[in-house]
């Protein structure tokens, strides 16, 4: 491998309002490797590689590109340097074909006849160089989100990018995609490419990368090979010196002690051929069977948008069932609605945040007792006692370290981490017999995900019943009893917590069934 | 500390909205700080003053109330004139087909007749919305026009006054008159009524719990529908709470002031109501403050006018300006 440096950023910094994001942070690429970039939620990885690519502006520090200052205004800027960057969520128009999407924005020979021959002649010859098998004619919306991340690696490519970054790249991929995409990776980098590869996955940085620099808290802790150095130092590196890691649930490695089901005679929630059809008649939900136990954590496996949402919002009772049944301690609440569940044992910490789970025109302490605003401690049927509430809610930002100036305060001041906070210590707060939390750790820093499985497991302990509905295959196999893999509104598969293997559950994530298996083996390029 | 740290912006606001206008006053060649003498201190310097202050106050008051109970819900009732005016014909029409009933019996009943007319009034443009998901800023502005050609209708109609030069009805039964307060200058007792809803609508919106749903309704209606409030419901109850109190308005003036419908009554509350309401940052707390500072301009201006042959108008560029420079501060504040 060439020994050179590429790409250079040097002392960055960058301040949002009162929070520093970014505090003189230097990050140095070279040809030919691929570099992690790892660190938790905040750390300030995808701030720096906005700053690379355009589309922030740094408040200080300088950028060197093949040894010359440049000054990059936006992401034509930068891809006219040769800088590439595939998002998180994707940039794609999702009724325009895999060529459209590709070419988009790019100078085409034939405007006015749209003939692309020369085009896709270049396109395949990208996909074949580099591994990345997509169907040219094939329309985005058609496609598993594995196929358009490769649609959004090839833009890059097309462009001529020799500089390519990948934003938290194996968010929703089953683990047969990610192995697929590191083989890919390691193509480009062998044909002259580097690669900035951000994560906040520690495993995938030690199996694919050759260099790792790890953020804290918008401060650089170490850059170090792969080789050099051990699990142990950059685990270290990315959580600071104040946290306990022989007790963390993040880092654990022993086995812990899988449920009993033989100890708890009736599950605390059952669902029976549980139907869901939207409004505009697709079937979201089918035939559905769920049971979860008291003293147990169900974890709910599956590609983002196959029916995670509407399973959440059927059991909690946001949205009415089509056709089947619901069964809460043995009695039917089939036609219950969120209101009667949420004070009768419920909680629900909802997917998306901002949208389904916060006020941010009201206060920390108008946000806390959402959804139990009716029930004691905090109201009686008609006032809502505030002195309690303000009790309360001073005691939870204590606990849940919310990043507030007090009860009082709007809502809408908080960072997206604190509001996932809110929503956690509303959720937690109370003895709810069924919890229902849907990706409950997003956009927290690692220790505040052990805070979150620790609250989970003492749940767990009190023989309450949990349902873990996560996009993070590692988070449920951490901490869930059971895993039921959904695909297309239809649960594949139940895995009991000895039999969690990564790779079966991929299997099961993107439909491929023991009974369906040869033929669909088939069909898959 | 923290109040004065609050109040500070707003208090600017209103020195530089004054500023800003009185350098159109002096460039039309009057004396800015005479004009400015009267507009502030009319109110205060006689008892007349200062009981039609609290005249203007009452309507004002409840109007703001129609626009920001909806406002705290997160809806926009652009049609508490139509409200008003409903409210108005209501008691109208009770003080007048029960003319003869006591005052015991017929003054509850005339300002029961105006509330409901309003609640009505604000009942339809809610029912579209719950129904039809018409948006209501539409539905309640152009129920104002209903409203007009109906108060029209009734006072050129079978209750036409005639020995009026101008469409008004015949007086109402002696019986629903509002008792006086202070009979010269006269102030009817509406005002005790107006400051009881007022303080009605604060406790109920920061303190109950179906207030709180109506803050969360407002704050973010999808989460609040996630976490088992029906948002539509209370979309339909905050606008009919918001015509009722309208209504209440519209049976003062006949009740209170008028003893009959009159057309042209409405004046233009609904726009200062907005404003009221606005400054107040929909506020319930706020509003009558606010409202009480809009009266003590509105009569200061009337009085300006008279005395000094500056426009009324002026006092309206001072209430906007106001508004402007209220909602500048948070732009301010914000960067």
């Amino acid at each position: 491998m060439e020994d050179k440096t590429i790409l250079e950023l040097k002392n960055v910094r960058k301040v949002f309002g009162q929070i520093v994001a970014l505090d003189s942070v230097s990050f140095a690429l070279k040809r030919g490797e691929i570099h992690g970039l790892l660190g938790g939620n905040g750390a300030g990885k995808t701030t720096l590689m906005n700053i690379l690519y355009g589309l922030y502006r740094k408040d200080e520090g300088e950028i060197l590109l093949r040894g010359q200052a440049v000054n990059i205004q936006g992401p034509r800027d930068a891809i006219n340097q040769g800088i590439g960057m595939v998002h998180q969520h994707f940039l794609q128009i999702s009724n325009f074909t895999v060529l459209e999407n590709i070419i988009l924005g790019t100078d085409v020979k034939n405007k006015y006849t749209m003939k692309m021959d020369e085009e896709v002649i270049k396109v395949k010859e990208l996909c074949q160089r580099f591994g990345l098998n997509v169907d040219l004619n094939d329309v985005m919306s058609t496609l598993t989100v594995g196929a358009r991340q490769k649609v959004e690696i090839l833009k890059a490519l097309y462009r001529g990018v020799d500089i390519l970054i990948l934003d938290e790249p194996t968010t929703n991929l089953t683990p047969q995609e990610v192995d697929a995409l590191f083989e890919s990776l390691r193509v480009m980098v062998n044909d002259g490419l580097s690669i900035v590869f951000i994560t906040h996955k520690l495993r995938e940085v030690l199996s694919v990368c050759d260099r790792i620099t790890v953020l804290r808290e918008g401060k650089n802790i170490t850059t170090l090979d792969r080789k050099d150095a051990s699990e142990e130092v950059f685990v270290r590196a990315m959580v600071g010196e104040k946290m306990d890691i022989e007790n963390s649930i993040y880092f654990a490695t022993e086995e812990r002690q899988a449920f009993d089901q033989t100890s708890v005679e009736a599950p605390k929630l059952k669902l029976e051929n549980v139907n869901l059809i939207s409004q505009d008649a697709v079937q979201r939900l089918k035939d559905l069977n769920l049971e979860v136990f008291g003293g147990e954590i169900v974890g709910i496996a599956g590609v983002a948008g196959n029916g995670q949402r509407e399973l959440a919002e059927v059991v909690t009772g946001v949205v009415p069932v089509s056709s089947g049944k619901k069964i809460y301690l043995g009695d039917d609440v089939t036609s219950k609605t969120n209101e009667d569940l949420l004070s009768s044992g419920f909680s629900y910490i909802p997917e998306d945040r901002l949208s389904d789970g916060f006020l941010p025109k009201a206060t920390v302490a108008q946000n806390l007792i959402l959804g139990q605003h009716r029930i004691k401690p905090y109201s009686d049927g008609r006032f809502i006692n505030w002195k309690t509430v303000y009790a309360e809610t001073t005691k939870n930002i204590k606990e849940y370290n919310i990043k507030t100036n007090g009860p009082g305060d709007v809502g809408g001041n908080l960072s997206g981490g604190n509001i996932q906070r809110v929503l956690i210590a509303r959720a937690f707060s109370m003895d709810s017999q069924v919890m229902v939390a849907h990706n409950p750790t997003r956009g927290l820093d690692i220790p505040s995900m052990d805070f979150v499985y620790q609250k989970m497991l003492s749940r767990r302990e009190a023989q309450m019943a949990t349902l873990l509905i996560s996009e993070d295959l590692d988070e449920l196999i951490r901490i869930s009893d059971r895993i039921a893999v959904i695909f297309r509104g239809q649960i594949l598969g139940v895995l009991k917590r000895s039999e969690f293997d990564k790779y079966a559950i991929g299997r099961l994530m993107s439909g491929i069934t023991s009974e369906n298996q040869p033929s669909e083996e088939k069909t898959l390029p | 500390m923290t109040i004065v740290k609050k109040s500070l912006p707003y208090l600017l606001a209103v020195v530089a909205s004054f500023v800003a206008a009185g350098i159109f006053i002096a460039l039309m060649g009057f004396d800015v700080f005479k004009a400015y003498q009267t507009i502030l201190f009319t109110s205060f310097r006689t008892p007349n003053g200062f009981i039609q202050t609290l005249l203007k106050f009452v309507p004002l008051l409840l109007l703001a109330l129609a626009f920001t109970i909806p406002l705290t819900a997160g809806k926009f009732n652009i049609g508490g004139e139509g409200q008003m005016m409903a409210g108005g014909i209501g008691a109208a029409a009770m003080g007048i087909m029960f003319a003869d009933l006591p005052a015991i019996l017929l003054i509850p009943l005339v300002i029961l007749g105006g509330v409901i007319a309003g609640a009505l009034w604000g009942l339809v443009p809610a029912w579209l919305l719950y129904k039809f998901n018409i948006n209501e800023i539409l539905t309640t502005v152009l129920f104002n026009f209903i409203a007009f050609f109906l108060i029209d209708y009734v006072c050129t109609g079978p209750w036409r006054d005639p020995a009026a030069g101008h469409p008004t009805t015949v007086l109402i039964g002696r019986g629903g008159w509002l008792p006086m307060l202070i009979n010269n200058p006269p102030l009817h007792s509406g005002i005790i009524l107006a400051v009881l809803v007022a303080i009605g609508v604060y406790i109920y919106t920061s303190r109950t719990t179906g207030g709180y749903e109506l803050v969360a309704t407002g704050a973010n209606p999808r989460a609040a529908g996630v976490f088992g409030i029906k948002t539509r419901r209370m979309f339909v109850l905050s606008l009919v709470l918001g015509g009722a109190v309208a209504g209440l308005a519209g049976a003062f003036e006949v009740a209170g002031n008028q003893h009959r419908l009159i057309e042209g009554m409405q004046s233009n509350f609904l726009q200062l109501g907005l404003i009221i309401g606005l400054i107040s940052r929909g506020n319930n707390g706020a509003v009558p403050f606010v409202a009480f500072m809009i009266a003590v301009l509105e009569v200061g201006a009337s009085a300006m006018q008279r005395t000094m042959m500056i426009p009324v108008e002026m006092v309206f560029i001072v209430e906007a300006l106001i508004l402007l420079f209220v909602l500048l501060s948070d732009v301010v504040r914000r960067k």
